[in-house]
């Protein structure tokens, strides 16, 4: 199997996946399904040295080595704390059901294939699909942001939402030099930790995890 | 990189380490100080010979982010005074509160000294992540509430900026070999810039980094904000922090100006610049709780800073004139924010009258801050709209110039309607509040009302009076927005004319 | 068509109506040996439709001609339906440019009829079921017709036998991705159509989870047969395509093309038998999901497929 084959194989998975995360009832799946995702995404810097016909450079294996360490391993590992200890109410409890959510999820899948057909790629990449599977990644990242309520879920839209830039940065992984790709990385971790410790401190005070009772500041 | 960018960087952090360390309350809060007047005298020290960015440096200071970062620097060396008299041991924890301030100074800095694109957004995003704690002060449901939206709203506008970045960075890919994300380097070699990923990376920016800055209509985290953290915060936060987003937007403009989008551009800004100030009016009028008044007016000047740089050369000076009037307006409208809430213990305009008469000076610190925000002369704010008013008629836009002045007028009124009560009325007959407040000791209240003093007092003199070299730095950065890097591009053409 | 071939069919014909009712048994059989049994004979459906042939007919006073023209329009339709698909060889009786539409609508035409001769008992069980049925294939329709249209893509023909022929052995080397999507959404297609387990249980014995069952419950006799034999038939049609669509080899000698399709189709039913062993039924909200799951990948597949062939 070529790179190019198989770097689309890994792409369509990473898409069914985003549609995956809004099938899910439990709160934990939907956390395993990001780490699986993230996965799937640490193959690609490879893929995409490979392509421009190098072995994989120190800066590509670095990234791939972050993205697992973190993505995979570290933040699942804390979300998946926060949901085991202390949640009793596990099952997400979508603003839009189910099957709306995947049916809204096609579409958007859909007119980021059609937003793409009009922006050309100014240099062929490793994958034509990279383009398309980004933004259908934000844009379902979003979704989730907007139509989950519980505190987590939102979390992991903000993560998937990440992970669609990712991808797109696969596009411009030799301009980003490898300390700013870092401070992504690190900002994002960070960022995720302050969430689950604000996460924690919402459990608390509200005895759950939804934010829809977050409600009390408004205009009078 | 120069031993001042270094420092610039270094010394809050260094400051800000130490108060993660200091045995005591009082040592730790000196650090604070110490570590912003340092901040502010390097900043300053730095201007008597300036040196600006070469071709490959990461960081540097050009004339845009170097009027930026003194603005954040004398803000943060206000504030820090402010905070000594308005601090009480009510904190999550004193330390991680005081360290994550000086974090915050430091990572806006970074954001302010940053040339390259990836650099500027970590800067951005470290910077939003050391204020999350800064919000989460008062604990409880509704800080929690406001920290929650804060973090959330800003990471996702955030993430969308980066995604801007990235199709800005993309938009290089054609020219051949890669091209270094600094914003020399772009503008450099901008006219090969491929216009439709431009384009895309420039909404995308502006809407990110706009969720930041507070643009409507992805300002609703701000009120919240705003009216949830401790005042000082909350002046750090809308003079400080938005100036950092503002100039990430900048930065964006440049590029998309030297590739000649410069009309694209200008078009989106304006748009979203009046979207804002209409938001802004709508929510003025009839609020009945000050911070929260506080925090639409700041929504207003956000979109005016927008609307100016959306209007040529000079309607850029204007904003750079309203960002340090923005800055020394909204430190001063906090401060006394903060004063009132420590006199009155409560939030609502409708219970809160007659500050005049149980204080003299906030009244009148308040009423005058009160005229600067609405743009009244001789502060500094009239002549910034007004600047954006003739740059408008100059260039024709008659509708923008109706629509900026007519929701101008609403948000005067708005804002005088609601709060000329809170100044003059008649004060409440049961003084019960008297009781809990009356214990301040004076001392406390010298230093929150001598800030606040200071900071209006900074507003009303450039407003009556502008020195020279105050009017050549606003126009040198208004200058390089239209032309960026004029200078640096220069010497770098220069040898191989003459070798 | 040749005279050999319009011979060579006649066999054919004769095996594509013989082999329904041993998938069935396959499938039993598979399921036996899961829960550790033997099973019923091999020859068990057929045995059971012989006996349904030689009995009589009760028809309820309250029925009309609906109810009886039900079982024999669905099978008829069915049975012009497996005209058109390719079972065992890689061309078809009486294949012609645009025939997908037409077996499309043969399926629709027997769920139709079907449904209408429940709805004519006037019973309120059959009544239900019909709604169920209806409702998910209105979710299974656009599934099955999308993938269609990925075929199309991908083979540029609107030939049933075309678009599983030749042509798909190369779109699988330009759009495996989105022909592996395609694969995965005929196989939902393929256990709601014929009533499997996830989403329909065939065994079960409560009316109020049936599906298909409850809606023949007042059939009887040659009429049952008909229904059962009809739904094997239709587990083969479907189950021909799938096999097509997933392991095109087409151009290769009869004789060995042909006993391989029949082994792949006998894989397809123990694959079907694994899954109703392993799996539990869906919720009946969940399997509006899956329908939708379905949906969402042969549509996918059509955006890939589109996606590379016209950019």
């Amino acid at each position: 199997m070529s790179v190019e084959t198989a770097t689309d194989l890994v792409l369509v998975m990473v898409i069914l996946l985003d549609l995956g995360m809004l099938t899910v009832s439990r709160l934990a799946t939907t956390v395993r399904f990001f780490a699986l995702q993230s996965l799937l995404l640490a193959f690609l810097p490879l893929a995409a040295a490979t392509f421009e016909g190098q072995a994989p450079g120190m800066h590509a294996l670095v990234i791939a080595g972050g993205t697992i360490t973190l993505k995979v391993v570290l933040i699942p590992t804390i979300l998946l704390r926060i949901i085991r200890t202390g949640e009793i109410h596990r099952e997400i409890e979508p603003f839009i059901g189910f099957t709306a959510s995947v049916l809204l999820g096609a579409a958007l899948v859909v007119v980021s294939f059609a937003i793409t057909a009009r922006l050309p790629v100014p240099r062929e990449p490793v994958s034509n699909l990279i383009v398309p599977a980004s933004l259908s990644t934000v844009l379902i990242g979003l979704l989730t942001l907007v139509s989950r309520l519980k505190a987590i879920t939102q979390v992991v839209g903000f993560l998937i939402l990440e992970n669609g830039i990712f991808i797109f940065g696969l596009l411009l992984i030799e301009q980003t030099p490898l300390l700013v790709e870092m401070g992504i990385l690190l900002d994002l971790f960070v960022g995720v930790f302050i969430m689950a410790i604000v996460v924690y401190h919402i459990r608390r005070e509200f005895d759950h995890m939804d934010t829809h009772l977050l409600d009390e500041l408004r205009e009078a | 990189m120069t031993l001042t960018v270094l420092l610039l960087l270094a010394v809050p952090l260094l400051f800000g380490a130490l108060c993660l360390v200091l045995p005591t309350s009082g040592l730790r809060l000196s650090a604070l100080v110490a570590g912003s007047m340092t901040h502010l005298a390097v900043v300053i020290r730095s201007w008597t010979s300036v040196e600006r960015v070469a071709a490959d440096d990461l960081l540097g200071t050009d004339p845009l982010g170097h009027l930026m970062l003194t603005l954040i620097s004398v803000l943060f060396a206000v504030t820090s005074v402010y905070f000594v008299g308005y601090h009480r041991k009510r904190l999550i924890s004193q330390r991680v509160f005081l360290a994550c301030m000086l974090g915050l100074l430091a990572a806006l800095s970074m954001v302010c000294l940053s040339q390259h694109f990836g650099l500027l957004w970590v800067a951005l995003e470290a910077a939003s992540l050391a204020a999350t704690p800064l919000i989460y002060f008062r604990l409880g449901a509704r800080a929690l509430e406001a920290t929650w939206k804060f973090l959330l709203m800003n990471s996702v506008g955030v993430a969308l900026a980066l995604l801007g970045i990235f199709c800005v960075a993309l938009s290089t890919t054609g020219v051949g070999e890669p091209v270094s994300l600094t914003v020399l380097e772009l503008v450099r070699g901008a006219e090969s810039l491929d216009p439709v990923w431009l384009r895309s990376g420039f909404l995308l920016a502006l809407v990110g980094f706009g969720t930041k800055m507070g643009l409507a209509p992805l300002h609703s985290w701000k009120p919240d904000a705003y009216g949830e953290a401790p005042p000082p915060v909350a002046a750090l936060l809308a003079g400080g922090m938005t100036l950092g987003a503002f100039v990430c937007i900048l930065r964006v403009v440049q590029v998309c100006s030297a590739a000649g989008l410069a009309e694209f551009a200008s078009f989106w800004l304006i748009a979203f610049g009046l979207f804002s100030i209409a938001t802004a009016a709508v929510f003025v009028v009839g609020n009945n709780d000050y911070r929260r008044l506080a925090a639409y007016t700041s929504v207003e000047h956000m979109g005016v800073l927008v609307v100016g740089i959306g209007l040529g050369v000079a309607g850029s000076y204007a904003s750079m004139l309203h960002a340090m009037h923005n800055m020394l307006n909204k430190g001063a409208l906090f401060f006394l924010a903060g004063f009132l809430w420590r006199l009155h213990g409560t939030n609502r305009i409708s219970l809160v009258r007659g500050t005049i008469s149980r204080s003299p000076v906030a009244g009148v610190l308040l009423l005058g801050t009160l005229c600067a925000t609405c743009g009244l002369p001789p502060f500094g704010m009239f002549f910034s709209e007004l600047g954006i008013i003739l740059a408008a008629a100059s260039q024709g836009q008659w509708w923008v110039l109706a629509l900026f002045v007519t929701t101008l007028a609403v948000v005067f009124v708005g804002v005088m309607t609601a709060m000329l009560p809170v100044v003059f009325g008649d004060p409440p007959q049961a003084e019960s509040m008297i009781a809990t407040t009356g214990t301040e000791p004076r001392w406390r209240r010298g230093v929150m009302l001598s800030a606040a003093a200071v900071l209006l007092g900074l507003g009303f003199g450039l407003g009556v009076y502008q020195p020279d070299s105050v009017r050549r730095a606003l126009d040198e950065a208004a200058q390089s927005i239209a032309r960026p890097q004029a200078q640096a591009i220069a010497a770098l053409e220069q040898p191989e004319v003459h070798p | 068509m040749t005279v050999l071939r319009a011979i060579g069919a006649v066999p054919e014909a004769v095996a594509v109506l013989a082999l329904p009712p041993m998938l069935l048994s396959i499938i039993a059989k598979t399921k036996a040996w899961f829960g550790g049994r033997d099973g019923p004979p091999w020859l068990q459906p057929y045995y059971d439709l012989m006996k349904l042939l030689r009995k009589g007919v009760v028809y309820s006073r309250t029925t009309t001609w609906v109810f009886r023209a039900g079982p024999i329009v669905n099978l008829a339709a069915l049975l012009c339906a497996a005209t058109l698909i390719p079972v065992f060889s890689d061309d078809t009786l009486l294949g012609f440019g645009g025939d997908v539409i037409l077996i499309a609508y043969l399926l629709a035409l027997g769920r139709m009829l079907t449904v209408l001769a429940a709805m004519d008992t006037g019973s309120s069980f059959e009544g239900m079921g019909a709604s169920r049925e209806v409702t998910f294939g209105t979710m299974s329709e656009p599934a099955l017709f999308l993938s269609f249209v990925v075929l199309a893509l991908a083979t540029k023909s609107l030939s049933l036998a075309e678009m599983l022929g030749a042509p798909l052995q190369a779109a699988w080397g330009d759009v495996a991705p989105a022909m592996l999507l395609v694969v995965a959404a005929l196989l939902i297609v393929l256990l709601t159509e014929t009533c499997r387990v996830p989403v329909d249980d065939p065994a079960t014995h409560l009316e109020l989870t049936m599906i298909h069952e409850v809606m023949v419950l007042d059939h009887s006799g040659p009429d049952f047969a008909y229904i059962t034999y009809a739904a094997a038939l239709k587990f083969l049609l479907l189950g021909s395509i799938l096999v097509h669509a997933a392991l095109p080899h087409a151009s290769w000698a009869l004789w060995i093309d042909a006993p391989l399709r029949v082994v792949e189709l006998a894989v397809l039913a123990m694959l079907v038998g694994v899954i109703e062993s392993s799996l539990a039924r869906l919720r009946l909200q969940r399997v509006s999901l899956l329908l939708a799951g379905a949906f969402v990948l042969s549509g996918l597949a059509a955006v890939l497929t589109f996606y590379r062939t016209h950019a």
